[in-house]
């Protein structure tokens, strides 16, 4: 213990610095309005725990909870597949027109996000899906970061696995799905966090093709309690925290992961 | 480019499809039979009205048992972006909010629709209908309506032992309070000068002080005009002379947030501030309300929101009816009770009785020497170059007629395009 | 696991794979497996794995940028509707004073946004240590500015910045510093922001990076402490090396997403009154930002696409650099 206390040390110093704006929020969402947006602040909270009540009484939240998680979790299953078919093929596959179709793919991730918003409405406009849990998943299935983190991921798998495998006879289905794979659990996990995460705050995208308040997720929920002159923060604030503890408990059993990832990859080259 | 054939040949295949599916969709239903269930879809930015409209939204029914009108919130800082989109891709609600600056966009595009039938406009104040109409018609009806005061915090005028703002005063007895109500050294200051919502500090001073934003044609920019440079200069003389936090300040800590924490003594807002500085543990009994100080001649902005129907309907007459109805005497008299000041002549009673205790008469009897906001067909591209350009003079960079004369040039350059 | 980059003073484990090729994005080799028709069928499966991506990608993405590049030689109408003007739009880009600000402030927020790269490094190397207790605890700390609510951030930090009321100026004042309004003042806003991005973004890095510090096998280290090296040694010979395919997409992915920063400033820089009557705001703006602006808000969809082809051209130009460069220090296995 005493050999890390130096690692302690930053590590509770940083630790600070980062949990101080959710701290922040949980105060937040024990005021009163007057008092959350006071000038100067106060840092205490006064127990007014009916604001918690108030989000179940402005928002639908149980349907709006369970659209927020069938658009997450669908995106994620879908994204984690896709992403790692093709990053696979990338690291791993010959074709022509390889590094041509990579350089595209990589060139969609350079387009700032606010450029897809009227041609993608359009396109799930004409689809006829506005107001459905389609238009909420099917754009977000794809994803040019997926593709290239879980290329990179790939490319710095040990080869000798899948070589073998090969001449074992296993074609390239197979060893994308039993050897490349598991090997990358790290990096597949880390994508299904980030992609859950990203979901799960996406707040633009389900606001814009559902008009539903039915049909919304929470964060587009939430969003639409901001008034044009006064917005209710601490009821905002509480309905962020309740809609962020299901995330919050994913990455706690999730980052287990990270560490017996060590045992699985380390396995000898 | 990069494109292979092979992308080249899907890309041009969803082409295809996209333009072939968005070919059929729209267009009005054949059949208009009177008596068929409908549902409106009604597009709402103001969470905190959205009961309101469900209100209205189920007494409309009551009357019209076969329409159904479903309240569409999107919240004020997405809803004109989600409109564009959604006008775009042929999917807006058949009827939702307009306000003044963007109404004329709309208009000329042919993205709302003109009023069919007659309608009596009379019983609405005329510088908001005349906000809603273009090239001679009217294109909604007035839903509710705001003007501008000056909403004072009692207990600083008493800590100074000055007398509360009388309705005939003018520009010098406010500047006069100001200058004694601040105290800058512990932060408190008489006033703020804000810049970025002009609808209450610029465009009030520039009428009251003769001058004009836009001329009436809207093909020129008032803003080289003395006497519209006179009612920027009102502003930033108060911030030269300490009565007035600077910018800097002002961008940190929001005039509102200041007003709340007992350093601004008076505070230019509108009439949709009662809920807030009612409900606000600070504000609360400590703030009244006075007329806008008379310049060169006394006046206030007006503006209002107006529900207006899409081309793109597929139920014209039922859309308008509900329009109608929301624009009726009935309605006012709802909305009054919950929301902001109604537009209707006559329904305001019940919005200035909620509040005894605070001179709300004034907001309406401001109502009678009110100019109309000042708009265009492309209203947000010169009202960013009224914040580019104003920001120096506002930071004390340039002397306001400079910047004022620049910001002319520039706006008359996007009237120009327009 | 094979690696080619073996630095001289690295030792056994590694040396033994010396001799295994280099993979990567230029000169990658598919596994040795005869020529002819495996080739083709080997070719056939690459495209079937890419298929689902690619046509999403083609439909939901690359249409809708093809789309803008042909727009962006047109006026463009708020709601549709399009006239030819052809390289007018890029014209008046040339000569647009804001569209040069724009870009120098990307460019800056950009070069010091990278700082958040060093910093996930070296949280995710702390807070992978084995055996240390709380890990588990400071990771979640960690991770939860990624889940805590946009507006409560803008709210902590405009407050730790405000001039008058903020904590920074307070704690200033008991050394007799009179600060600055830190995001209101020209010369200190850009920076000011500069500090958030990179706080927000730590936390997002630093699951990457976790998750590439697994894929590095524990022989290494132990070789390498069979060697002598302490914890310093092994950080840059083994740790540092191995997690470069990591740090090179991250690098990769944070210089294209501070390219297109935009929320940052929307949150921080506005107060009620919005960013533009900020007085540092042509210290901050940023190019999405001015491209969000031109389509969204006054309506000059034309010129926006433009902005948004010339943005798009620098993302490319520095990320074939990064390309370019990546074989001085990416060391692929």
């Amino acid at each position: 213990m005493r050999k890390n206390l130096g690692v302690h040390t930053i590590l509770i110093a940083a630790a600070l610095a980062m949990v101080a704006p959710f701290c922040w929020q949980i105060v937040t969402s024990l005021k009163s309005l007057s008092n959350a947006t006071k000038v100067p602040p106060s840092l205490l909270p006064e127990g007014r725990w009916d604001n918690y009540g108030k989000v179940f009484d402005v928002l639908p939240f149980g349907h709006q909870f369970l659209n927020t998680v069938l658009m997450a979790g669908l995106r994620t299953i879908g994204q984690v597949l896709f992403c790692s078919m093709a990053a696979y093929a990338f690291a791993r596959l010959r074709f022509p027109g390889r590094n041509v179709l990579f350089g595209i793919l990589l060139s969609v991730l350079m387009v700032p996000p606010q450029l897809f918003i009227i041609p993608q409405y359009q396109i799930i406009s004409s689809l006829g899906w506005l107001n459905s849990l389609q238009a909420l998943v099917v754009p977000g299935l794809f994803s040019a970061f997926g593709v290239f983190l879980l290329r990179q991921f790939f490319l710095g798998l040990p080869k000798e696995l899948e070589e073998a495998a090969a001449i074992d006879g296993a074609g390239p289905v197979r060893i994308y799905w039993s050897i490349v794979l598991p090997l990358a659990r790290p990096g597949l996990v880390a994508l299904a966090l980030l992609v859950l995460l990203w979901s799960w705050n996406d707040l633009f995208w389900p606001l814009v093709v559902n008009t539903d308040p039915g049909k919304m997720t929470l964060s587009a929920g939430l969003a639409s309690l901001q008034g044009q002159f006064q917005t209710d923060y601490p009821v905002l604030m509480a309905g962020s925290l309740l809609a962020s503890l299901p995330i919050i408990a994913v990455f706690t059993v999730l980052q287990r992961q990270f560490i017996q990832g060590i045992a699985t990859s380390g396995i000898k080259g | 480019m990069w494109m292979s054939k092979r992308l080249g040949a899907v890309a041009l295949a969803t082409m295809l499809a996209v333009s072939a599916c968005s070919g059929g969709g729209d267009g009005k239903a054949a059949a208009a039979d009177p008596n068929a269930k409908v549902t409106l879809s009604y597009g709402v930015w103001d969470a905190n009205q959205k009961p309101v409209m469900e209100t209205l939204a189920t007494e409309f029914t009551k009357t019209h048992p076969n329409i159904t009108v479903q309240v569409q919130l999107t919240p004020w800082a997405d809803y004109w972006t989600k409109l564009k989109a959604a006008v775009t891709g042929g999917a807006a609600p058949d009827v939702f909010w307009m306000n003044g600056p963007n109404f004329q966009l709309y208009a000329s595009n042919k993205v709302i629709a003109p009023m069919p039938g007659d309608a009596d406009l009379s019983v609405y104040p005329k510088p908001l209908t005349d906000l809603y109409t273009f090239e001679g018609k009217p294109y909604g009806l007035p839903k509710d309506m705001d003007t501008v005061a000056v909403w004072y915090n009692k207990k600083l005028f008493d800590a100074k032992k000055l007398p509360y703002p009388k309705d005939d005063w003018t520009w010098a007895d406010f500047t006069d309070t100001a200058a004694k109500l601040s105290d800058p050294a512990k932060g408190v200051y008489g006033t703020a000068a804000q810049l970025g919502s002009f609808q209450e500090y610029q465009y009030d001073t520039i009428a009251q002080a003769g001058g004009y934003v836009i001329s009436p044609d809207g093909k020129k920019s008032g803003y080289s005009d003395p006497k519209t440079i006179a009612g920027l200069k009102f502003w930033t003389d108060l911030i030269e002379n300490k009565s007035s936090p600077d910018l800097k300040t002002m961008t940190d800590t929001t005039p509102i947030q200041l007003f709340e924490a007992g350093k601004i003594a008076m505070y230019w807002g509108g009439s949709w501030n009662v809920s807030e500085f009612t409900a606000n543990s600070y504000t609360k009994g400590k703030v009244d309300v006075a007329p806008l100080p008379r310049g060169e001649k006394q006046a206030t902005i007006i503006h209002g929101v107006a529900n207006v129907v899409s081309t793109k309907t597929s139920h014209p007459d039922q859309a308008w009816e509900f329009v109608r109805y929301l624009g009726s005497k009935q309605a006012a008299e709802i909305l009054g009770q919950k929301g902001p000041i109604p537009a209707y002549d006559g329904t305001q009673t019940a919005w200035v009785k909620a509040h005894p205790e605070l001179k709300l008469q004034t907001f309406l009897d401001s109502v009678s020497y009110a100019v109309p906001f000042p708009v265009s067909k492309n209203t947000a591209a010169w009202n960013e170059a009224e914040l580019t350009y104003l920001t120096k003079a506002w930071t004390g960079q340039e002397p306001i007629d400079k910047a004022a004369t620049e910001l002319a040039q520039a706006m008359d350059t996007l009237l120009a395009k327009e | 696991m094979t690696t080619t980059m073996t630095p001289p003073h690295r030792s056994a484990t590694a040396g033994a794979r010396r001799g295994a090729e280099r993979g990567g994005w230029r000169r990658g080799r598919a596994p040795r497996r005869g020529r002819g028709p495996s080739r083709r069928k080997e070719a056939l499966w690459g495209y079937a794995f890419i298929a689902p991506t690619g046509l999403g990608i083609a439909v939901f993405y690359l249409w809708p940028v093809l789309q803008t590049a042909y727009f962006s030689l047109t006026e463009w109408g708020a709601f549709g509707g399009h006239t030819w003007t052809g390289l007018d739009n890029y014209r008046r880009l040339s000569s647009d004073p804001e569209v040069g600000r724009a870009l120098v402030n990307t460019l800056t927020y950009t070069g010091l946004g990278l700082l958040s790269i060093p910093l996930a490094i070296g949280f995710a190397v702390l807070l992978n240590r084995k055996g240390m207790r709380f890990v588990g605890f400071y990771r979640t700390l960690f991770f939860l500015p990624v889940v805590t609510m946009p507006v409560a951030i803008a709210m902590v930090w405009r407050w730790l910045y405000n001039g008058d009321y903020g904590l920074i100026n307070y704690l200033l004042s008991l050394i007799g510093i009179d600060g600055p309004n830190w995001v209101a003042d020209p010369a200190t806003a850009l920076y000011a922001l500069v500090v958030v991005g990179v706080w927000s973004s730590v936390g997002y890095n630093l699951i990457i990076f976790l998750a590439g510090l697994q894929a590095i096998p524990k022989e290494y280290y132990e070789a390498a402490a069979i060697d002598g090296a302490g914890p310093f040694r092994q950080f840059f010979s083994v740790t540092l090396p191995l997690l470069s395919p990591t740090a090179f997409f991250v690098s990769v992915v944070s210089v294209i997403g501070s390219l297109q920063l935009f929320d940052l400033v929307y949150v921080m820089a506005g107060s009620g009154a919005g960013a533009r009557a900020n007085p540092a705001f042509p210290r901050l703006e940023t190019v999405v930002q001015l491209f969000y602006d031109r389509a969204f808000v006054t309506n000059d969809r034309g010129y926006a696409a433009a902005i948004v082809m010339m943005l798009l051209l620098v993302i490319v130009v520095l990320t074939a650099v990064q390309f370019r460069f990546q074989k001085r220090w990416v060391h692929y296995a």
